[in-house]
């Protein structure tokens, strides 16, 4: 029936009169996943551009916090750092011969380990008394809501947070007040809202006039979403559509946003590659400055360390995360950056539109439009 | 990272629930969802081990074939 959804949306889309393109940005992984798996750049009218955005915790995750993470894993005597599978990866810009990551971390003798869930942390840290578990944590909103309703359940003294949690919606702020930017229309994250409420997307249409629509993850929704914005944009009647009704209801879930309030606060923070964003980033409130392992730690920060907090030399990650260019025109993708040996955050995580667009296919430019199609 | 998977209440336990999916068990929190009526065979949005949003069984199916569909892919691609 999903499949029947989508064809009807597709055909509505294609009989739209679009007489000049029109860029539409997504900022999540699972919208950029669900586009490139289902082929919808090909299936829809060429006029149509659809750009992935920051949508990608992990690939904006500071350098710094990385680096910080590894050396508490390979210098904090009796210390375990756990981290979401995807962290682990990452690496950081140091020489070959230097830990590069959390994994090489590990291999060093390090105790890191992956986890999947909050409740994992708070498990390692009740089973191991004697040890002191920093738990890194990348992450929208999505991610620092579970993350909050950890704390407010309450943890042991020895479970710690390296924070690295980050809101979605300053950094589409940031590129809707750049001189020229590099999108038309929004496409606005489905389980973001889902925990936030759709009311944190008005801005793009009552500040910037931009069309905004939010999208599930069915090709069905996000056509329907594509649809809306352009409808929107043809009709010169901007709205915030919510095409993913189902699941984000109006003020989102007000338990998880409590929570969040409750224990975390809204800090000005560093994206990768990117520099400082502000009002953008969630640290832990002051009542849990004990479980801060900012607080409780020396930064690991060496005057000496080249291009700290930037990209690896060479990669494009950077523009990639802003929309500026697509994984395909960097230099590194595919040739030196590939899922077996990533060089850059964006070809490491399952959200990165690097990784996502290499796992569905594509290899170059020209084949960008070259994906199984849905139709 | 903020792609949440639908799965079915199969048991309940103070802010803890076993819920499943295609015969595969997970426990999972509830404590996001506290002050939402939920019971025993209700379909949630679990992320990170965690209970988001309540939902349809009708979302639930829907997003199932399209996490089928990229598991497909993704093995292919891999």
């Amino acid at each position: 029936m999903a499949l029947d959804d989508a064809r009807q949306w597709l055909d509505k889309i294609r009989a739209l009169p679009l007489t000049s393109p029109v860029r539409i940005m997504n900022v999540c992984g699972g919208h950029e996943r669900s586009i490139s798996m289902a082929g919808l750049r090909s299936a829809l009218p060429d006029m149509i551009d659809l750009i992935p955005g920051p949508g990608c915790p992990v690939c904006v995750c500071p350098e710094e916090d990385i680096y910080q993470a590894i050396q508490i894993g390979l210098n904090e005597p009796d210390s375990i750092v756990v981290a979401f599978g995807d962290m682990l990866r990452v690496p950081v810009n140091v020489s070959s011969k230097s830990v590069r990551s959390l994994e090489q971390a590990k291999a060093a003798g390090a105790d890191i380990r992956p986890i999947a869930s909050p409740s994992e942390a708070v498990r390692i840290a009740k089973s191991e008394p004697g040890k002191t578990v920093v738990f890194f944590v990348a992450g929208f909103e999505t991610t620092c809501a579970p993350v909050a309703g950890m704390l407010a359940e309450g943890i042991p003294d020895n479970l710690l947070l390296l924070m690295s949690g980050r809101l979605t919606w300053p950094a589409v702020a940031m590129l809707l007040d750049y001189e020229t930017p590099s999108f038309d229309a929004l496409i606005a994250p489905g389980h973001v809202s889902t925990v936030m409420g759709p009311e944190e997307w008005q801005f793009v249409v009552d500040r910037h006039g931009f069309p905004a629509a939010i999208a599930g993850f069915t090709p069905d929704s996000l056509l329907a979403a594509i649809y809306s914005v352009l409808r929107q944009k043809l009709d010169g009647r901007i709205f915030l559509d919510n095409c993913y009704q189902q699941v984000v209801k109006p003020h989102g879930n007000p338990t998880a946003r409590r929570l969040i309030e409750s224990t975390l606060t809204i800090v000005d923070a560093p994206w990768r590659g990117i520099g400082i964003i502000p009002a953008s980033g969630l640290e832990l409130r002051a009542d849990y400055a004990q479980h801060n392992a900012r607080l409780r730690f020396p930064v690991h920060a060496e005057n000496a360390r080249k291009n700290a907090g930037a990209m690896p030399p060479g990669c494009d990650c950077a523009r990639v995360v802003l929309g500026r260019i697509k994984p395909v025109d960097c230099k590194l993708y595919g040739v030196s950056c590939t899922p077996r040996s990533p060089v850059g955050p964006c070809m490491v995580s399952d959200e990165g539109a690097c990784r996502i667009w290499w796992s569905s296919g594509i290899r170059t430019r020209s084949a960008e439009h070259e994906e199984t199609t849905c139709t | 990272m903020c792609l949440a998977i639908p799965m079915q209440i199969a048991s309940i336990n103070g802010s803890r629930a076993v819920c499943s999916i295609k015969g595969i068990e997970r426990e999972v929190s509830l404590f996001l969802l506290q002050d939402e009526p939920i019971g025993i065979g209700d379909y949630v949005l679990i992320h990170v081990g965690y209970a988001i949003q309540k939902i349809s069984a009708e979302e639930a199916r829907s997003t199932w074939e399209l996490l089928d569909q990229m598991l497909t892919e993704d093995a292919q691609h891999a």
